[in-house]
């Protein structure tokens, strides 16, 4: 997987560690002991769905949100208390916070004329930062004149002008529109990698986080799920959480009870070894890792719902029972609406949990 | 599902009142908005010019009338703008360099305390226990009626008074809490100004009165000040609160201090609404008249006062000269409307967040 880019970190790239931080608001628990480090140079993404914390706990690490308890370490600093101000941090809003009244030159170039830095110095450090993200012919323009991706161009340029050690971006590309996400999306990790400057991302977009991330850390309802690269997330989700919530269709996952080592949903059963004797177990498996095949070939049959032909495959969505479950074929595949088809995947791609607490089991598919 | 009856052509009438394409007016309507507005226009114009046309009449004019034309109907007389301006010029100019004094160091003073206090509301959390405020009025009773009613040295009361309420805060706030909110706060200020001025404008007389400030600048502007406060934090604070928080958290963030914030964000973002704050607040300084009579005697009178003593003197109701005040006194308010009205607009806000 691409996302595998060794750590350049830049030379004065600090290490940013956080130390069982929590949040409450008033009885509502935000983050609940949140640990983390990142490495100097590192492009950490929390990635979450909304309300799980993540944004939260980002504010925390910029000093805009007051930390109830726990510490936020910035290299050989401990700056849990004390002002944004004094962190040496750089973030970049969802709404990007540009200066309505001022030009992009003057947006870009506020960092340095607030740290008193006199104009003739600042122009060429402006045009520089403009130039990185090729902005440097609309320095003279307003906000309001520039498109959304020029936006968070000036954004990006504010945020890089005084070399902080850690950016901190909250979302910065959910309000571009899905081309141009993807165009910036290369944009900023290309970025990151010149800079090698440490670097925490907040999304509750699965594919930014696998496509950007040095490591992802996956939140929900304020715990940290699972910290690990891209691939090992995708590949060995810790639970039935990050199983469902990484990967795009989604999991499949079917529930059903074991009896000795058989899983029983529905007419179906499916043998497997080493299973919880009497509980309740979910099976995952991916829809790519999965096929199609002629009704009784499978491992079980289900009826077809649907069938999206989406340019470069065809994503075949099943119905069994409640659950609807999708699976990756090639773009010619043809089926038609209601017809009965089998399931069929590798014993060694699929997942299983406990459905009572989405824990994952050691046990597999025979 | 139900079938609703579906129309595909409009009628003659539909085509005459519904616009060919939203966002357009029909003739129709525009016949009847254009009307609608002339008269109301007309409406409002006539008497402004009733005015003008008025402080040219003389006394006979006046109750002869009613005229309409001048040079057909009437010849006009500058015999009020003389008396006025070259026979009783000293009244004139003071009554109006008082006007023009109050209104702008009330406008000024209010502006600013009720701005700071807005943005304070609009941005800072606060949460006041109610009991706390009781017990502070309370404390603040006894002292009154322990000076008042009992003779005791004040410094003394003072000293009591301040152990007193620190005791009973720690014993009794700490058990029983009411807590307020940034919304109790702006309510309670804004309740102020629901009270009707009338009520309160004798203590307000005695207070001034026994400081000894009776008929001066100083009273009025205080007055006025106060009485003005509760409009700019209402209308401040909904002003600061619709600048994104975004902005001066990213200020920050970038290495502003609170004062630098305030000043290279808010203040340029917010000049639109301290614009219009100020116009409102300094045309109710300047058109004030309950509390100035009370307060003020001769030397520190205001226009609204001039223009009421026309009505009483003993040469009957003075039309021409009241005329003429009134003239000079839209004159300010006209012109400060123009200056402060290109502030006064929208779109400011404008490309400072989403796309």
């Amino acid at each position: 997987m691409s996302t595998e880019v060794k750590n350049a970190p830049a030379l004065d790239a600090k290490r940013l560690v956080i130390r069982k931080m929590n949040k409450h608001y008033g009885t509502f628990h935000a983050v609940k002991d949140l640990d983390i480090e990142v490495e100097p140079g590192e492009f950490l993404v929390l990635l979450g769905p909304s309300g799980c914390g993540k944004s939260t706990a980002l504010r925390m690490i910029a000093g805009l949100e007051e930390i109830t308890s726990g510490e936020v370490i910035m290299g050989d600093r401990d700056v849990t208390h004390i002002l944004p101000k004094y962190r040496d941090i750089a973030m970049v809003f969802q709404s990007y916070a540009l200066y309505p009244h001022k030009t992009v030159a003057e947006n870009i170039g506020f960092p340095l004329k607030v740290a008193g830095i006199p104009p003739e110095q600042r122009e060429k450090s402006v045009h520089d930062a403009a130039a990185q993200v090729q902005m440097e012919t609309l320095l003279e323009r307003y906000p309001r004149e520039l498109s959304g991706g020029q936006r968070q161009r000036v954004a990006l340029a504010r945020a890089i002008i005084r070399r902080p050690s850690a950016f901190l971006m909250d979302e910065p590309l959910s309000n571009l529109d899905a081309k141009l996400r993807g165009f910036m999306r290369a944009e900023l990790k290309h970025m990151q990698h010149e800079l090698g400057v440490t670097t925490i991302y907040v999304t509750h977009d699965q594919i930014e986080a696998m496509t950007l991330a040095h490591r992802v850390a996956i939140m929900r309802d304020g715990v940290l799920q699972q910290l690990g690269t891209p691939a090992e997330v995708y590949t060995n989700p810790a639970n039935l959480f990050v199983a469902g919530f990484m990967g795009s269709p989604p999991m499949n996952f079917v529930e059903g009870g074991v009896n000795n080592d058989v899983l029983t949903f529905g007419d179906n059963k499916i043998n497997l070894s080493a299973a919880p004797e009497g509980e309740n177990v979910t099976l995952g498996f991916r829809p790519e890792d999965a096929t199609v095949v002629k009704a009784g070939e499978g491992r079980f049959d289900a009826k077809v719902y649907t069938a999206e032909m989406t340019g470069d495959l065809t994503l075949v969505t099943m119905r069994l029972g409640k659950s609807m479950m999708t699976v990756k074929m090639p773009k010619d595949f043809m089926v038609d609406f209601d017809e009965l088809v089998g399931i069929e995947f590798p014993s060694d791609l699929a997942y299983l949990f406990t459905t009572k607490d989405g824990a994952r089991l050691s046990a597999t598919v025979a | 599902m139900t079938d609703i009856p579906k129309h595909y052509q409009p009628t003659f009438f539909q085509r005459l009142f519904e616009p060919p394409t939203i966002g357009k007016m029909a003739v129709g309507t525009k016949v009847v908005v254009y009307t609608l507005l002339l008269i109301w226009s007309a409406f409002v114009l006539f008497p402004i010019y009733w005015l003008f046309i008025t402080s040219f009449k003389t006394a006979a004019d006046v109750n002869g009338g009613p005229y309409y034309l001048p040079f057909i109907d009437f010849m006009p007389s500058l015999h009020a703008w003389h008396e006025l301006f070259i026979i009783d010029y000293e009244d004139t100019l003071r009554a109006y360099f008082n006007s023009i004094v109050i209104s702008l160091a009330a406008t000024g003073l209010a502006v600013l305390i009720g701005s700071m206090a807005a943005y304070a509301l609009a941005r800072v959390k606060y949460q006041p226990n109610l009991v706390t405020i009781l017990l502070f009025i309370l404390t603040m009773i006894g002292v009154l009626v322990a000076i008042g009613s009992y003779g005791v040295d004040w410094w003394l009361v003072t000293a009591v008074a301040v152990a007193v309420f620190f005791f009973l805060m720690k014993a009794i706030s700490s058990r029983y809490q009411i807590l307020l909110h940034n919304g109790d706060i702006l309510f309670w200020m804004i309740s102020q100004r629901i009270l009707a001025p009338i009520v309160v404008v004798v203590p307000i007389y005695m207070m001034f009165q026994s400081v000894r400030l009776l008929d001066t600048h100083i009273a009025i502007i205080l007055t006025y000040t106060v009485v003005n406060l509760p409009i700019v934090i209402w209308l401040m604070y909904d002003f600061f609160s619709s600048i994104p928080k975004d902005l001066e958290e990213s200020a920050q963030l970038d290495g502003a201090t609170m004062i630098m914030t305030f000043r290279e964000v808010v203040l340029p973002l917010s000049r639109a609404g301290l614009a219009a704050t100020t116009l409102l607040v300094m045309i109710l300084c300047w058109n004030e008249y309950l509390l100035a009579l009370f307060l003020s005697t001769a030397k520190a009178q205001t226009m609204p006062i001039l223009v009421a003593a026309m009505n009483a003197g003993e040469r009957g109701i003075l039309w021409w000269s009241m005329s003429v005040v009134i003239i000079v006194m839209i004159i300010p308010v006209v012109f400060l409307a123009m200056v402060l009205q290109r502030y006064i607009s929208k779109g400011v806000l404008l490309g400072a967040v989403k796309g």
